[in-house]
């Protein structure tokens, strides 16, 4: 018989996520913030021989395409849906992909949850949601994931439109883009920052979470892109308590708590698909039987 | 009966239908003559990821996005001449020299997706860039042109980043008498469009001077200036296009 050992606290992952969600962040503000001419606040004309100052940056986007002098690092959708509309793989646009790429199917949907801007603004919320809910200023709509009908049709349409549409619809590239260009051109367009107000203000009154979990396009991409990832979660079934933490953690409710018998029921799988690694389950787990773990099969 | 209940398959098909319909008629309703960057492809919509670099790459902020208004052109960059034209990514010294900032064209270096060609950002390049990777062709209306009609302009030709290539004084085979102002020539196959004539062209000027604000103090030249344009738009009875020297697409 194995000798129960003492439970030793895991460094939990949460604040090394938000560190990396925060690093990200700022990168997002400060690169616009950076590209900006300041000459260019008042209209710009030509005085007498005189050009405007340049705004020389080095480097420049957001996470849909972030290029540091000539080093660009693309997100991986946006090989796909440059590929669909246009017809053709750019090749500088697919070495880009490429570092992207493999890190999405070794580690999966790892961007939402520790790179994305949006996720992380409306992660944030999520005790604001909470305390709305429990005061009762709260509707809780019954939906269903149609993150994957929405990308699909996405897909199609750009195809037959020969119109990277993925490009206009991915959130955080609309935040990324609204906030370029607030400050290169001191506006914002009314559907990018309306946008954004209705995800935020549905995050607050309504189901938490509710742009992830059931209609983000490129989280839907990302997910297909990493289901056979090396990078999961893993229960050690001896541990657990049922304690059923991990469950009410999950923000995707996917029940972490089935891995336990999951080999033995059959009755309802992990989905890995949806999975996007951010371990809170694992540091909510009060015996640390949820850790992360690298190997093909479970 | 009815059958009020449709299965996920029509569901899927209308919403792909109406998400199509609603596209078409809001890009139909652009003026078709859309300026784009340099180096802009024949397929440019297809390969446009609408990452937005171009409009951060560029120095001097003439390269701006369209707004949701412009349905499926949404966030492709244009740029507008009369408000910032293209300065062709140059940096006047000094000694008013210009020097070219970087290799190449800042926007099509930027561009990730082939969507905006590369061009070397030297003059004799600049000049000789294949058509349908140009902005545009500058087209001059020698009705509207003070240069052409009074003797007393020159703006375009000076302040031309291709002065003598693709603005010439002079046409092909013309000569200047003494005491003859220069006659603006543009030469359609240098001419990139950078719309710097259209931007500095008087003809549009003291219209939206006197137009915006109409306590503007206007030296006695300038007044001279203003009634001699008053005076070509009204030997074209008004129909001319303002200004005398403006950029299209596709010539």
């Amino acid at each position: 018989m194995k000798s129960k050992d003492p439970v030793k606290k895991k460094f939990p992952v949460k604040p090394l996520r938000r560190l990396a969600q925060l690093a990200i962040l700022l990168i997002i503000v400060l690169i616009p913030l950076t590209t900006q001419n300041p000459a260019e606040w008042f209209p710009s004309r030509i005085v007498q021989g005189q050009l405007p100052l340049p705004s020389l940056s080095p480097w420049s986007g957001d996470t849909w395409i972030f290029s540091f002098k000539s080093i660009y690092l693309a997100h991986p959708l946006a090989l796909f849906d440059s590929w669909l509309a246009g017809r053709v793989i750019f090749i500088p646009l697919l070495l880009a992909a490429m570092a992207p790429l493999i890190l999405t199917i070794i580690l999966g949907r790892f961007f939402c949850s520790w790179m994305c801007p949006v996720g992380f603004i409306l992660e944030l919320n999520m005790s604001l949601n909470k305390i709305f809910s429990r005061i009762g200023l709260h509707y809780k709509f019954n939906l269903k994931d149609s993150s994957y009908p929405v990308l699909t049709i996405l897909l199609v349409l750009s195809f037959f439109m020969a119109t990277p549409l993925l490009a206009i619809f991915d959130p955080p590239h609309i935040l990324g883009r609204e906030l370029i260009y607030l400050f290169t051109h001191q506006q914002v367009s009314a559907a990018g920052a309306g946008l954004l107000f209705f995800i935020l203000l549905f995050e607050i009154f309504a189901n938490s979470r509710m742009l992830c979990r059931y209609f983000c396009p490129s989280g839907a991409g990302l997910a297909l892109l990493g289901a056979k990832r090396l990078w999961r979660i893993r229960l050690e079934p001896d541990q657990c308590i049922d304690c059923g933490k991990c469950d009410q953690a999950c923000p995707y409710d996917l029940d972490p708590m089935v891995l336990k018998n999951q080999e033995t029921s059959g009755t309802k799988q992990f989905n890995w698909t949806k999975c996007d690694n951010c371990g809170r389950c694992r540091d909510d787990c009060p015996t640390g039987a949820i850790s992360y773990h690298t190997g093909a099969n479970y | 009966m009815a059958d009020n209940n449709i299965d996920r398959r029509t569901f899927l098909q209308q919403a792909g239908l109406l998400g199509a319909v609603s596209f078409l008629p809001m890009g139909a309703a652009l003026p078709n003559n859309i300026l784009r960057p340099p180096g802009a492809s024949p397929d440019f919509l297809a390969k446009c990821i609408r990452c937005g670099k171009c409009v951060e790459a560029c120095p001097y902020d003439s390269i701006k996005a369209f707004g949701l208004t412009a349905g499926a052109l949404f966030h492709t960059p244009y740029i507008a001449p009369l408000q910032t034209p293209c300065y062709l990514c140059q940096q006047r010294g000094k000694d008013g020299k210009d020097r070219p900032l970087g290799k190449f064209l800042r926007c099509g270096a930027a561009c990730p997706s082939g969507a905006l060609r590369r061009i070397v950002n030297r003059k004799e390049v600049l000049a000789n860039v294949p058509n349908e990777f140009k902005i545009g062709t500058s087209i001059l209306d020698r009705n509207l042109c003070l240069a052409w009609q009074y003797d007393s302009c020159g703006e375009c030709y000076y302040n031309c980043p291709l002065k003598d290539k693709a603005l010439r004084d002079r046409p092909p085979g013309g000569t200047l008498s003494e005491g003859t102002g220069i006659r603006p020539y543009v030469d359609p196959d240098s001419c990139i469009g950078c719309g710097m004539c259209n931007f500095v062209c008087p003809v549009r000027k003291h219209i939206a001077a006197s137009q915006m604000n109409r306590d503007i103090k206007l030296t006695l030249f300038e007044e001279r200036y203003a009634a001699m344009v008053r005076n070509v738009i009204g030997r074209s009875g008004g129909t001319g296009k303002l200004p005398a020297i403006r950029v299209i697409r596709g010539l």
